[in-house]
C-alpha cells in the first residue's frame, strides 16, 4: 500500500514537471506595479470645467460653457524603451470594463447635465519596468477578450444587457446599435432661437453599421472613427493626457451651424464635420474614391494637435 | 385560371422556397401557436426571446403603458393606434416632450418579417434593437428614457404588484429591467399578424374579389404598373426574413420623391441611407414598407407628404415627383440615383382607381379590431 503510494507519487511528480516544465526553473517574478494615466480637459490654456466660461473657441471666437464632456477610451498601453507596447490591465470597476475606460470631465453644475461624478484618470496594474510612452485609442473597441479569453461584444452590445461604464445610456447610440465614442456638448454664447438655450455637439462614434445577415449581434461599419493617439515620450509620474477643445475645434464656427446636425453628430457630410474630423487626423470620407479608409486615421496618432501631454 | 396560378405563384414564390409549411414543427409549441395562413412563412423569432403566451400578454400591456416613457406621458400606442393599423395618421410623430420626429410612425401589422427596422437603418435587424430607438433616442426625444429617468422608470413597474407577478412568471429569476421589458413587448409586436383581408380571403377561397378589385390586382401584379417589384411579397414589401431564411441583402430604393439639387439630394435630415453612410448612391434609398391596411396609414412615404392612395399612384405613374416651389423645389423624375423601377408608367383614371380599389382588399378588419391586440385596459 506504502509502495503503490510512493510510486503514484513518483508518477505524478514525473507528469507535473513534464507538463510545466516552463515554470521548472523558477524566476523571481517581477511584481505589477500600479498605474494611473491622468487626463485633462482643456480649452487653450484653461481648464475645462462645467461652471466656467470657455473663452474664444472656432473660427469666431465663440465663448461657450460646457454642456457635457465624455468620451471612451481603450486599448490603454505604456511604451517601453525598446519601443514595445504592454498593455495595461485596467482595474475593473464602474468606469472600466475590459480594456474600456469611460472619461467623464462633467460633473452636472452649470450647465452640465451627465452625472455629479467625474473622472480624470485611468487605472490599472502593468508589469514592472520602466515606460517612457503611451498608446490608446479612442473610441469602445467591437469586442475585447474576457478573462476567461472569451470574446465580449463592446460596442454594439445592448446597453441595457453589459457592465458599466457601457450600459450608460446617455453614450449609447441606439440608431447605429452603438456607443458614442465621444460626447462634447457645449452652449455657445450666442442669442437664444425660439426661448431656447443652443446646444452644439459633438459626437464621434462607427457610422454606417450593418447588422451582420446572420448574427443580429455582429456588426460592421463602414465608418470605424477608432482615433489612435500615440505619445512616444510620456513619463506617466509627471505628465497627464490633455484634450484640447481649442485645437478640436479650430476654423469650427460655433456661432451658427452650415448644415446637417447641430454641430457634428459624425455625419460624412456634415460640414462641422469635416473640420473636426480633420483636426483630429481622421478622414471622414475616403480620402479619395476606392481608398476604403472612410472612418480610419490618417497615421498612428503621433502628430495628434488635439490630444496633447503636460506637465500634471 | 393559368394567369390566377401563375400570380398566386409569384406571390408565393417567397414561402414556396423558403422550406417552411404548415405542418413545420417551428408553427407550434407547448406555449405559442402561429395561426398562420399557408402562404405565411414560419417568422424567425431571436432564440433568447421564444415567444409564449404569457410574455405576449404582458408586452401587449407594456405596449400600452404611458408609464414606459420618462415624463408618463406616452406610450408605443400613442404613435401606434390599433384603428390605423399602428400609425398615427401624422406626416410625422410627435415624441412624449413634445419632439417631432423626421419621419412618419410606421405600421406594425406583419413586422415580424421585416428584415430591416425604421425607414432606413441597416443597423436595426431586430424588434429588440429598434426599440432601444424611440426609447432612448434623445435627437429627438420620443419616449424620453435616459439615464436620470431610468431607475424611476423601472421602479413604476418593480412596485406594481400585478406587473412584478407577471414579469415572475414569464422571466423566472430576472430582474424587471429594460432587457425584460423590451423582450416582452418586442414579443407582442411579433404576434401582430394581419393575415385576414379580403386580399386573403379571396387566396383562401373564402372570399371573390369585384371586377374592379380584381382588374386592379392583375395591374398590380402586371408589367403596367410594376407595382409588385418592391411590393410583391405575401407582406406587400421586398424585405422579408423568416424561419427558413438564408442570406439575403436589404433592399432599398430612391423613388425620385425629391431632387432638391438637380443632383439627387434629398432634404434634410430625411436622405435615406446616405444620412447614415455618406456614399452618393444611397441618397434618398429607403425601405419599400408592406402595403398590408395601407389605407389605413395615410399620410404616406417616410415624411408623410403624400396625403392619399390616389396621389400616391398618381406619383408612380409620373415616374417621380416635380415640387415647383418652395425649398424642396426641384425634378425628382429625374434624381440620378432613382430605382430603375421607377419609370413612368401609363395608368389612366380606371386603372388608378382599380390599384386603388386592389390596395384596400388588404384592410385587415379583423386586425384594426381584434381585442387581442387592443389596450387591455380598455378592451371588452
Amino acid at each position: 500500500m506504502r509502495l503503490y503510494a510512493i510510486l503514484a507519487c513518483l508518477i505524478l511528480s514525473a507528469c507535473n514537471s513534464s507538463g510545466d516544465s516552463a515554470t521548472a526553473t523558477p524566476i523571481s517574478p517581477q511584481p505589477d506595479q500600479a498605474v494611473a494615466v491622468q487626463f485633462a480637459l482643456k480649452a487653450g490654456g484653461q481648464t475645462a470645467e462645467c461652471n466656467t466660461t470657455l473663452p474664444a473657441l472656432g473660427s469666431r471666437a465663440t465663448s461657450a460653457k460646457l454642456r457635457d464632456a465624455r468620451l471612451y477610451v481603450h486599448d490603454i498601453k505604456l511604451i517601453n524603451a525598446l519601443g514595445q507596447e504592454v498593455p495595461l490591465a485596467l482595474t475593473q470597476n464602474a468606469l472600466q470594463y475590459l480594456n474600456v475606460a469611460m472619461l467623464d470631465f462633467e460633473n452636472t453644475t452649470g450647465n452640465c447635465v451627465g452625472s455629479s461624478a467625474l473622472n480624470q484618470q485611468v487605472t490599472g496594474t502593468a508589469p514592472s519596468g520602466q515606460y517612457v510612452g503611451l498608446s490608446f485609442k479612442v473610441g469602445v473597441p467591437d469586442t475585447a477578450k474576457d478573462a476567461a479569453g472569451k470574446e465580449v461584444i463592446l460596442n454594439h452590445s445592448d446597453t441595457m444587457a453589459v457592465p458599466s461604464p457601457l450600459d450608460n445610456m446617455a453614450l449609447g447610440w441606439s440608431w447605429q446599435a452603438g456607443r458614442r465614442f465621444v460626447q462634447l456638448e457645449l452652449n455657445p454664447d450666442v442669442p437664444a432661437v425660439n426661448g431656447k438655450t443652443v446646444n452644439w455637439f459633438f459626437h464621434l462614434g462607427a457610422t454606417g453599421c450593418k447588422a451582420d445577415a446572420v448574427n443580429a449581434n455582429l456588426f460592421s461599419c463602414s465608418n470605424p472613427n477608432i482615433l489612435p493617439l500615440r505619445f512616444a515620450s510620456f513619463d506617466v509620474a509627471k505628465q497627464r493626457v490633455v484634450l484640447d477643445l481649442a485645437s478640436l475645434l479650430q476654423g469650427v464656427d460655433l456661432s451658427q451651424d452650415a448644415g446637417g446636425a447641430m454641430g457634428c453628430m459624425s455625419g460624412p457630410t456634415d460640414p462641422e464635420c469635416a473640420q473636426i474630423f480633420n483636426n483630429l487626423d481622421l478622414n471622414l470620407n475616403e480620402s479619395a474614391a476606392g481608398k476604403k479608409d472612410a472612418g480610419l486615421p490618417k497615421g498612428d496618432g503621433s502628430f495628434s494637435k488635439v490630444f496633447k501631454v503636460e506637465l500634471k | 385560371m393559368i394567369l390566377r396560378c401563375l400570380l398566386a405563384a409569384l406571390v408565393l414564390g417567397g414561402c414556396v422556397q423558403s422550406g417552411t409549411s404548415t405542418d413545420d414543427p417551428a408553427r407550434q409549441s407547448a406555449s405559442w401557436s402561429w395561426a398562420l395562413p399557408f402562404y405565411f412563412p414560419t417568422p424567425k423569432v431571436p432564440s433568447d426571446n421564444p415567444m409564449s403566451e404569457a410574455k405576449f400578454q404582458l408586452g401587449r400591456a407594456l405596449f400600452y403603458e404611458v408609464r414606459l416613457s420618462g415624463n408618463g406621458q406616452q406610450s408605443c400606442a400613442s404613435c401606434h393606434e390599433q384603428g390605423k393599423a399602428f400609425t398615427d395618421g401624422r406626416a410625422v410623430a410627435t415624441g412624449s416632450t413634445g419632439e417631432h420626429t423626421p419621419r412618419n410612425a410606421q405600421n406594425l401589422a406583419n413586422v415580424a418579417w421585416h428584415s430591416t427596422y425604421t425607414w432606413a437603418n441597416p443597423a436595426l435587424v431586430t424588434l429588440e434593437r429598434q426599440m432601444e430607438v424611440p426609447l432612448f433616442a434623445e435627437h429627438p426625444v420620443e419616449m424620453g428614457v435616459n439615464d436620470q429617468n431610468k431607475a424611476t422608470v423601472l421602479a413604476r413597474f418593480q412596485a406594481d404588484r400585478d406587473y412584478v407577478q407577471r414579469f415572475a412568471e414569464v422571466f423566472p429569476g430576472e430582474p424587471i429591467g429594460f432587457s425584460q421589458i423590451i423582450k416582452a413587448i418586442a414579443t407582442f409586436q411579433r404576434g401582430l399578424i394581419s393575415a385576414a383581408s379580403k386580399y386573403d380571403q379571396y387566396l383562401q377561397g373564402k372570399a371573390a374579389l369585384s371586377a374592379a378589385e380584381l382588374r386592379g390586382k392583375d395591374l398590380f401584379f402586371g408589367e403596367q404598373a410594376e407595382c409588385f417589384h418592391c411590393h410583391g411579397s405575401f407582406n406587400f414589401n421586398d424585405q422579408v426574413v423568416h424561419a427558413g431564411s438564408g442570406l439575403a441583402e436589404a433592399l432599398f430604393h430612391n423613388t425620385g420623391l425629391y431632387n432638391i439639387d438637380g443632383k439627387g439630394g434629398f432634404p434634410e435630415p430625411n436622405r435615406g441611407l446616405f444620412e447614415l453612410s455618406g456614399v452618393p448612391r444611397d441618397m434618398g434609398m429607403f425601405r419599400a414598407p408592406s402595403l398590408r391596411n395601407v389605407a389605413l396609414t395615410a399620410p404616406y412615404m417616410h415624411d408623410g407628404s403624400i396625403a392619399t392612395l390616389e396621389e400616391a399612384l398618381d406619383f408612380y405613374a409620373a415616374g417621380g415627383r416635380e415640387i415647383k416651389t418652395g425649398p424642396h423645389r426641384g425634378d425628382g423624375r429625374l434624381n440620378p440615383f432613382k430605382s430603375d423601377l421607377i419609370v413612368r408608367i401609363q395608368l389612366n383614371e380606371q386603372d388608378k382607381a382599380n390599384i386603388v380599389a386592389f390596395l384596400k382588399t388588404l384592410t385587415d378588419e379583423k386586425f384594426i379590431n381584434d381585442q387581442r391586440f387592443a389596450d387591455p385596459r380598455r378592451s371588452k
